[in-house]
């Protein structure tokens, strides 16, 4: 049954369209990341459903119940903001007991709540701290506990690690996995960052201008992206506009054999799936840079009309700069007119 | 190619401090001279006072006088008053229209901006006439209201509300300047999230916006009153006779009464009191940098 319900939401300022018309349905539990560039209009969708934009048009619901023009405070959301947004003239553990103390709940029992959920955060023993004594971390995690402590139906997430280091994001990351599995609770996760949506995500919502181009499991975005945007967007993907003429797709000395009707075409291969192998003759493309990064070597690949592919091999020895090579996808995608037209997998 | 080193650039710690403390000397001689010299001389010139013979000697008596005269006491006690119900009414008046330049999006936010600021421009003397003027005997508002056959109005001109009205007008600006400032530091987000967890308007204006901007709240007040308390022309032009707030009796006393001694007791008392307010402000100040 689905617990969050957005219905053909449209959100416009002034002349311009963040969110374009847009549904989606969240399940009970379930943990969904809106991911896009910037402008995609993420936030502005996970605005509107913490209350804080309205919508010019659509519906939005939770557990049935229309809240489309509900103010914030009185929504079963807890949203965490990018930059924490704690109160710093509060402690810790006013910072959590706020929200509890608005709902009038006894004393003892915000007490019992505040500590619970600090523990549940790893923050056992900081309710005395000032949050300016807090790091970074630290204090995303006061936000989190924050949002958790009221039990909200729904969390939503805008961004919480994009202030944190690159270990701390991954730590962070792992822990927010963790308390959303055991606590079950419904949470729609915004980033920009793909690999924190493939790492956390039950499912992807793949946002531009304010669309859907793709909502799957990260492991079908991934492997199976519905469009060029799409595959371009999420991991590295080698894109490379051709023709397709009697079965064979061909861009300047690169031939693939491509099952589809004549025409223009866009070929998607990622680089772990294009292999290469020695040339027997001048070759499709030439060698021009071989990056080893010790587990496996990235091979920068030049065509006759100067484009760039990427290959991953797990050998950088066996290749050099300028040596003539042939190219074999062995699995890749093609697209016509936005739309998948051709897959071998 | 060598690269100058950085030392070389800013200067070494050795070298730069006579510089800086150059630099620093004409201002804090300016203030000596400008500022502690006659606070000083003032005190001495008050408490070191000549005998019949003409010989100085240690006295109190004008402090004495001033605190056992009821007509000076009568004037410390309507400027206190002055002061405080001005304060009061700043606080009352440019709070929300703080809040509202803070929050509101649009033109006219804009508008409202340009006109809380507007009286800023406008000399104090000119505004005490337009004053007199409005709510004067025969102004504006009295024309009006006898035109639709309303009785006079008890004109607030010559009591000490009119003072009240004129000062509150022109100090409006500086306070929603100082109040806006502090606004400025309470970020969207922080309001967000306080509604997120179920902050009404008024949770929000008592438990997150208010303590944030107590400094600035203590700020503005410690800047009007310290501009109330020794203010001349608007209690002149529009307070009554009697009692008169410390500008115009200072003023009268020096003046009209050719009594230099006093007069400027009465500003080292207002002085004493102004110095409270500067402390609370100085105090704000440091708070705030420790922060």
């Amino acid at each position: 049954m689905s617990v969050l319900d957005i219905k053909n939401v449209t959100k416009s300022f002034s002349t311009t369209k963040a969110v374009d018309d847009f549904t989606l349905s969240v399940g009970d539990g379930e943990l969904v990341c809106l991911l896009g560039p910037s402008g995609s209009g993420k936030s502005t969708l996970l605005r509107m459903i913490g209350g804080f934009e309205t919508p010019t048009s659509g519906h939005v619901a939770i557990d049935g119940e229309d809240v489309t023009r509900v103010p914030p405070e009185k929504r079963p959301t807890g949203m965490v903001f990018q930059s924490h947004a704690l109160w710093t003239h509060m402690n810790v553990f006013k910072n959590l007991a706020f929200g509890l103390k608005l709902r009038r709940l006894p004393e003892a029992e915000i007490k019992r709540k505040v500590e619970a959920v600090l523990e549940l955060v790893g923050l056992g023993g900081f309710g005395h701290r000032a949050t300016n004594q807090l790091s970074g971390g630290q204090q995303q995690r006061v936000a989190l506990a924050r949002s958790l402590v009221l039990e909200p139906k729904i969390l939503l997430l805008d961004e919480p690690f994009a202030s944190l280091d690159q270990h701390l994001r991954e730590r962070l990351r792992e822990e927010v996995r963790d308390i959303q599995q055991r606590l079950k609770i419904t949470t729609l996760f915004v980033t920009h960052g793909q690999d924190e949506a493939l790492a956390l995500a039950d499912r992807i919502v793949v946002m531009r201008d304010g669309r859907t181009e793709q909502a799957d499991r990260p492991d079908v975005v991934y492997r199976e992206p519905a469009t060029p945007f799409v595959a371009g967007f999420i991991g590295t993907m080698n894109l490379v506009d051709g023709t397709v003429a009697n079965g064979t797709f061909t861009h300047s000395g690169f031939a693939v054999p491509l099952p589809a009707g004549d025409g223009a075409a866009t070929l998607a291969v990622r680089p772990e799936a294009l292999e290469i192998v020695s040339a027997t003759g001048a070759g499709m493309a030439k060698i021009h840079r071989v990056t080893d990064y010790g587990t496996h070597a990235i091979v920068d690949i030049e065509l006759p009309d100067g484009t760039r592919l990427k290959s991953m091999t797990s050998e950088a020895r066996d290749w050099s700069h300028g040596q003539p090579i042939d190219l074999r996808p062995k699995a890749f995608a093609a697209y016509r007119d936005n739309a998948a037209i051709h897959r071998s997998n | 190619m060598s690269l100058t080193p950085a030392t070389d650039i800013v200067g070494t710690k050795k070298s730069g401090r006579p510089i800086g403390l150059l630099l620093v000397a004409a201002p804090v001689l300016l203030v000596a001279w400008m500022i502690i010299w006659p606070i000083i001389s003032a005190i001495g010139r008050t408490i070191w006072l000549p005998d019949e013979g003409g010989t100085e000697s240690f006295s109190l008596e004008t402090y004495r006088f001033f605190f056992t005269d009821q007509y000076s006491l009568n004037n410390l006690s309507v400027t206190l008053w002055t002061t405080g119900v001005c304060a009061l009414l700043l606080v009352l008046i440019c709070l929300p229209i703080a809040l509202y330049l803070r929050f509101a999006k649009g033109r006219l936010a804009a508008y409202v901006q340009g006109l809380a600021i507007f009286p800023m421009f406008v000399p104090s003397i000119i505004l005490s006439y337009a004053v007199i003027r409005v709510l004067g005997p025969n102004g504006t508002v009295d024309l009006l209201l006898n035109s639709v056959g309303l009785p006079h109005i008890r004109s607030p001109y010559l009591t000490p509300w009119g003072p009240v009205i004129g000062l509150v007008w022109d100090n409006i600006p500086l306070t929603v300047l100082i109040l806006l400032s502090g606004l400025g530091n309470v970020s969207n987000q922080s309001i967000e999230a306080a509604r997120d967890v179920g902050a009404g308007r008024l949770a929000l204006l008592w438990h997150i916006i208010l303590p944030r901007i107590s400094n600035s709240i203590l700020v503005a007040v410690s800047f009007t009153v310290l501009g109330i308390f020794s203010a001349f022309t608007l209690p002149y032009v529009l307070g009554p006779a009697a009692p008169e707030m410390m500008g115009p009796f200072m003023q009268r006393t020096f003046r009209d009464l050719n009594d230099p001694t006093s007069a400027i007791t009465q500003a080292v008392i207002t002085f004493c009191f102004c110095i409270v307010f500067g402390l609370f402000y100085v105090r704000s100040v440091a708070k705030n940098r420790t922060t």
